[in-house]
């Protein structure tokens, strides 16, 4: 089991106020700042929730994918992964769209992107995600 | 890839460029952040608006808030590893708010914060919340 934990403190309005995540439990990061404006609008600069899920899916697809991929004997040199996290106020969150492009000696197209479906699938973030409407893949070998 | 590593880039805003390992997700840390990591503090400042929201509709708004979440992956049997809960943990300065209004403001804020419900759909989501200072 293992315990991962964010501090976020907010002061004033919702529109006009501003958030900062303070503090991580690794230390990797913080301060980030993170306003109603960073999320619905231009980010400029400040990061917001679904930004954050999109580093998580992101990162989490690529580790199940490398993981499988040396599984079955062929580890990739690398992976490209992004993800886009789509936020509708007053919806919530409606998208998240996987891009992956892999080096992989060995392997072939379509290998890769059934591997990469099921990453997609069974990953823990995809599986925390479940109930999002949309989960895309686009996958392809680089 | 338990000898691969990783960066996570937030491409969009450009707030942040993090190293990632397998190791420092389902190990100690040691300075890296993991999905799970990013997963709590996008649940924290999500659930932070939200809570905000509520408390100024309640006709109290909050001159500060801090919420604390710990996202705990485990491993479950048949499954592999599964994101299994979000802890989530306020504390208000909200002149005016007493501790029902909070508690009503926060279970409000759970139902209506959009990753709290998508959480809840696959994990145990959990909310407390307390008053800080002169109210």
């Amino acid at each position: 089991m293992s315990e991962r934990t964010a501090s976020v403190t907010w002061s004033g309005s919702l529109l006009e106020g501003a958030g900062r995540i303070e503090s991580v439990g690794s230390g990797a990061f913080a301060p980030l700042d993170v306003t109603w404006a960073s999320r619905t609008e231009e980010p400029g600069g400040r990061t917001s929730p679904e930004e954050l899920i999109a580093a998580a899916h992101a990162s989490c697809f690529s580790m199940a994918l490398s993981h499988a991929l040396a599984q079955a004997g062929n580890p990739p040199d690398r992976l490209e992964t992004s993800a886009t996290v789509t936020f509708v106020p007053g919806t919530g969150i409606t998208k998240s769209a996987l891009t992956v492009r892999g080096s992989v000696p060995g392997m072939d197209e379509d290998a890769f992107r059934a591997a990469a479906e099921d990453a997609k699938v069974n990953c823990p973030v995809s599986k925390a995600l479940a109930a999002v409407p949309e989960i895309t893949l686009d996958a392809s070998l680089l | 890839m338990a000898r691969g590593a990783g960066v996570v880039t937030a491409a969009s805003s450009g707030a942040f460029e993090l190293p990632i390992t397998i190791a420092s997700r389902v190990g100690e840390p040691e300075g890296k952040t993991s999905p799970e990591e990013l997963l709590a503090a996008a649940h924290a400042s999500c659930f932070v608006t939200s809570l905000g929201g509520e408390l100024a509709r309640a006709g109290t708004p909050p001159e500060r808030l801090t919420v604390r979440c710990t996202i705990t992956m485990d491993e479950v049997e048949g499954a592999g590893h599964r994101i299994v809960a979000s802890a989530l943990s306020a504390a208000a300065i909200a002149p005016g708010c007493d501790d029902d209004g909070l508690a009503r403001a926060a279970e409000a804020a759970d139902a209506g914060c959009p990753f709290s419900a998508l959480l809840r759909a696959s994990a145990t989501v959990t909310v407390d919340a307390t008053l800080e200072g002169e109210t």
